[in-house]
């Protein structure tokens, strides 16, 4: 939505003036019939707001999903490969908690959803994902809409970003792998031990269980029709309560082309003239 | 006993006069803010003059049953004491025993919602106690806090803000002053977008689950007699505690805006696990209750830059 | 600056796969993402490299100060076998290069004296077509940002390649006394300065060796890493980075910056 055409010479708005108009507001009661108040709520920040509006979105609602999935006994035990019980609790879970974001995002009558907060933990007995984020729709829009509900963790300022240069988003694509370190024999780590070499069969294993993790990843976001991937968060490391067992997840916001092609945005390069005299620091030579 | 919109507790005696010392620093000249530079700046910027720093306190005895949790303590599915959300399992084994848990329930505790509002409300009233008192428009910067006092099973709430008067401009409609938890540059952002403030506005809901025989064993991962392979499922029971513990608090603040809306929220919510597949789940959610005063209008698109530096 | 190249494991390749039939993948934020788009580049996909390392050492307290060879050599190539890994990613999705690449390395408690070197990045391919691999024809490798290779490109330099130069040194244990008697002696360096200094010179000769290979004009964001890994605080790890970059064009299309004072916090 661009501005109206009365406001392209307004000037800078005086903000004092606003203030005042505003308290003058307050200061009578409420208008009795709320044409134009609809009790939204929303997480995002002012700024997120402003920049949807300046390409015609608004907020809704706050929406909400939550799933736990159970994982068995025994499961963590050492043993070889991928820990398949784990893999999938968390893809269930995750599933799960997406499906319910989905649904509340459509019976308020969100075209999407922007800014998800994703936190998915895993237990020893269960994996718990839960997504919070705000739903959002062009301005004025009513009805629903033949393109399905996308989900997405971007910000409200990235979600505008990528719609401004002819991108949009379509879902939240997941992927995680949960695998046992494997076992060196007693031979084995004796002969490597003085020598430098690679440790073959441990690289193997680890290397394959990233790979699976962003392989159904990409699965997810093929599954959605996307072109890409972006926004890819990868995290790895062992479980807090089996330090033996090793979990890789990447997630990240699928998206596609709906432009004829990708509009570029020309950006302004500016040179910020707040430093105050600086000394040279060894330090920064750091990584 | 108040609503979770600041309105003055009815006239019974119940609220104390403000500190001696309050009224005495608010008499004097100098004003006290708790604003930094910047977010001052923006105030005056914005016409809107300082008043004193302004701050309400309740501290609520938290301790039920003698368990000195901030989540208060166990409430007996049997004691049918709870409004609002409730909802239950029955065990699908056909196998009774002590031990087994055959029944469970996942219910609202509503004493406790109850309890933190009276705590909340009761120190944000004084904030607005001492914010009229100075003759102020409203409260910016607001901050709000609930938290245990040492072992002594009490639970202090904090309100506190900036007081502060619009040039120029009529006071509020029934002389409570509008707050936010806004300031400075954010507040004037909002004004720019056509939002007033109106008021904070905070809620908590909490959710016990009693868990049943099918939740304890798959929290707990063990299976019991009844098979490995049905130990992998979703545990339906603690889903619906999450759902339900969020939608709560949602519905309780939207049910008290009054067409207004809710920006710039936050939603924490926590989990205390009991033990035997049992949890009690807690979901705070804050936020600006804002109304639109004037017509929808759209910045332009902000211009993208890249910095050098 | 590569070794022969090494298999990548069987899911590498299918999952790279699935990047070829047109579908990108990357870590790269949305602003990375609109800047590469910005210099006619397009990401393909993430690509990464690990190799697991033995890394252990016999502490002994050597009486000098001295460069560690065989462990230097260790971390050389537990490094280049992950950005070889990475590269090859890169190569087999038709890349001309690999932005945004991190080097970490991961502790596993269950391989004591072993290490994971894991380099992780986002191939990009130019759209319009024209090759831009470096002068080995392998896709270059950068630490760059987005952001960073926005400007760069606009200042007719582009990358070549990622080079490092690594140097492990141990400081010897010897106190004062012992020093002053054993002058004459021509391995032990007297002065702990002196051994530093030494150290973190051979990382960065060694670096600028690989930046000559590639035939570079000159290395950009070149960082100095110190790092001890599990040898206890006598034995360090010095690590040299930066992003060899080779001119190819006299025009420089940046423009004149606007100059802002900003009155934020």
């Amino acid at each position: 939505m661009s501005p109206a055409p009365g406001d392209e010479g307004a000037g800078p708005v005086d903000i004092g003036t606003e203030m005042r108009a505003a308290a003058d507001f307050l200061s009578r009661p409420p208008s009795a019939t709320p044409a134009d108040r609809g009790a939204r709520t929303s997480d995002l920040s002012m700024d997120e707001e402003i920049a949807l509006h300046s390409i015609g979105w608004e907020p809704l609602q706050l929406v909400c999903g939550a799933c736990l999935f159970s994982v068995p006994m025994g499961v963590w035990n050492w043993g070889q490969g991928e820990i398949a019980y784990a893999s999938n609790a968390y893809a269930r879970a995750f599933a799960g908690a997406s499906e319910q974001l989905h649904a509340e995002c459509t019976k308020v009558g969100g075209r999407g959803v922007v800014g998800v907060h994703v936190e998915a933990e895993v237990y020893r007995h269960h994996v718990d994902v839960v997504l919070l984020g705000t739903a959002v729709r062009p301005v004025g829009s009513t009805g629903l809409s033949a393109d399905p509900v996308f989900v997405s963790d971007l910000s409200g300022r990235d979600f505008a970003l990528l719609m401004s240069s002819g991108w949009a988003p379509l879902g939240l694509a997941v992927g995680a792998s949960f695998v046992y370190a494997p076992r060196r024999s007693a031979g084995t780590a004796m002969k490597q031990k003085s020598q430098n070499i690679e440790l073959t069969n441990f690289t193997e294993a680890m290397y394959s269980a990233r790979e699976a993790a962003m392989e159904r990843m990409q699965e997810a976001a093929l599954g959605m029709d996307a072109t890409g991937v972006v926004e890819v968060k990868v995290t790895e490391g062992p479980m807090d309560f089996a330090r033996h067992a090793v979990s890789f997840t990447a997630y990240g916001t699928a998206v596609h082309l709906v432009a004829d092609q990708h509009r570029t945005l020309s950006p302004r390069m500016i040179l910020p003239m707040d430093d105050p005299v600086q000394a040279f620091d060894v330090s920064s030579l750091r990584g | 006993m108040a609503d979770g919109l600041g309105q003055l507790p009815a006239d019974d005696g119940q609220v104390p006069d403000l500190p001696e010392a309050a009224e005495r620093r608010f008499s004097e000249g100098a004003f006290t803010s708790g604003l930094t530079v910047p977010d001052f700046a923006a105030c005056l910027q914005m016409g809107l003059e300082p008043v004193g720093y302004v701050q309400g306190f309740c501290v609520m005895q938290w301790q039920w049953y003698g368990m000195g949790s901030p989540f208060g303590t166990f409430g007996s599915p049997f004691s049918g004491g709870t409004r609002g959300y409730t909802e239950s399992w029955q065990c699908p084994h056909g196998y009774v025993s002590a031990e087994h848990r055959g029944w469970g329930q996942n219910y609202e505790q509503s004493w406790i919602e109850d309890a933190w509002h009276q705590g909340f409300d009761g120190a944000y009233s004084r904030m607005l106690e001492e914010a009229s008192a100075a003759g102020a428009h409203g409260v910016v910067g607001v901050t709000d806090t609930s938290q245990p006092l040492g072992d002594l099973g009490v639970l202090e709430f904090r309100v506190q803000g900036t007081a502060v008067k619009v040039a120029g401009a009529a006071p509020p409609a029934d002389g409570r002053p509008w707050t936010t938890y806004l300031a400075g540059q954010r507040l004037a952002k909002s004004i720019e977008a056509g939002l007033a403030p109106v008021s904070i506005a905070a809620t908590v809901a909490s959710v016990r689950v009693w868990a049943y025989c099918v939740t304890e064993y798959l929290t707990e991962g063990s299976s019991g007699s009844w098979g490995y392979q049905s130990a992998a499922a979703e545990i339906d029971q603690m889903s619906k505690a999450h759902m339900a513990v969020r939608r709560i608090a949602r519905e309780q603040i939207r049910g008290r805006l009054d067409h207004d809306s809710l920006h710039g929220a936050s939603m924490i919510t926590s989990e205390r696990e009991l033990g035997q597949g049992d949890a009690e789940l807690q979901c705070i959610l804050r936020g600006n209750r804002v109304r639109r005063f004037k017509a929808f209008d759209p910045l332009p698109a902000p211009r993208p830059t890249v910095r050098l530096l | 600056m590569s070794d022969a190249p090494q298999d990548l494991p069987e899911g590498a390749s299918r999952r790279l796969e699935e990047l070829e039939k047109g579908l990108f993948t990357s870590d790269l934020s949305v602003n990375e993402f609109l800047l590469i788009k910005e210099v006619g580049f397009h990401p393909l996909g993430f690509v990464m490299g690990s190799s697991i390392y033995h890394t252990g050492i016999q502490t002994r307290k050597w009486g000098q100060s001295q460069e560690l060879t065989k462990l230097t050599g260790a971390m050389y190539e537990a490094r280049e076998l992950a950005m070889t890994r990475m590269e090859e990613e890169a190569a087999e999705l038709g890349a001309d290069g690999v932005v945004g690449v991190r080097l970490d390395v991961n502790y596993y408690e269950w391989g004591k004296d072993a290490a994971e070197f894991i380099a992780v990045g986002t191939a990009v391919k130019a759209e319009s077509g024209v090759s831009h691999r470096n002068k080995l024809g392998k896709p270059f490798t950068s630490d760059l940002s987005g952001q960073d290779f926005w400007t760069l490109m606009q200042t007719g330099y582009i990358p070549q390649g990622l080079v490092m130069g690594t140097c492990v040194y141990h400081i010897a244990h010897r106190g004062l006394g012992q020093t002053l008697g054993s002058a004459g002696q021509n391995v032990e360096l007297p002065n702990f300065t002196q051994a530093l200094y030494e150290a973190r010179e051979l990382a960065m000769t060694r670096m600028q060796d690989e930046a000559n290979e590639l035939d570079a004009s000159g290395i950009v964001g070149v960082r100095l890493e110190e790092k001890s890994h599990q040898w206890g605080s006598h034995t360090i790890e010095f690590l040299s980075l930066g992003t060899a970059v080779v001119k190819t064009s006299d025009q420089v299309t940046l423009p004149t910056p606007l100059t802002i004072i900003s009155l934020d916090n």
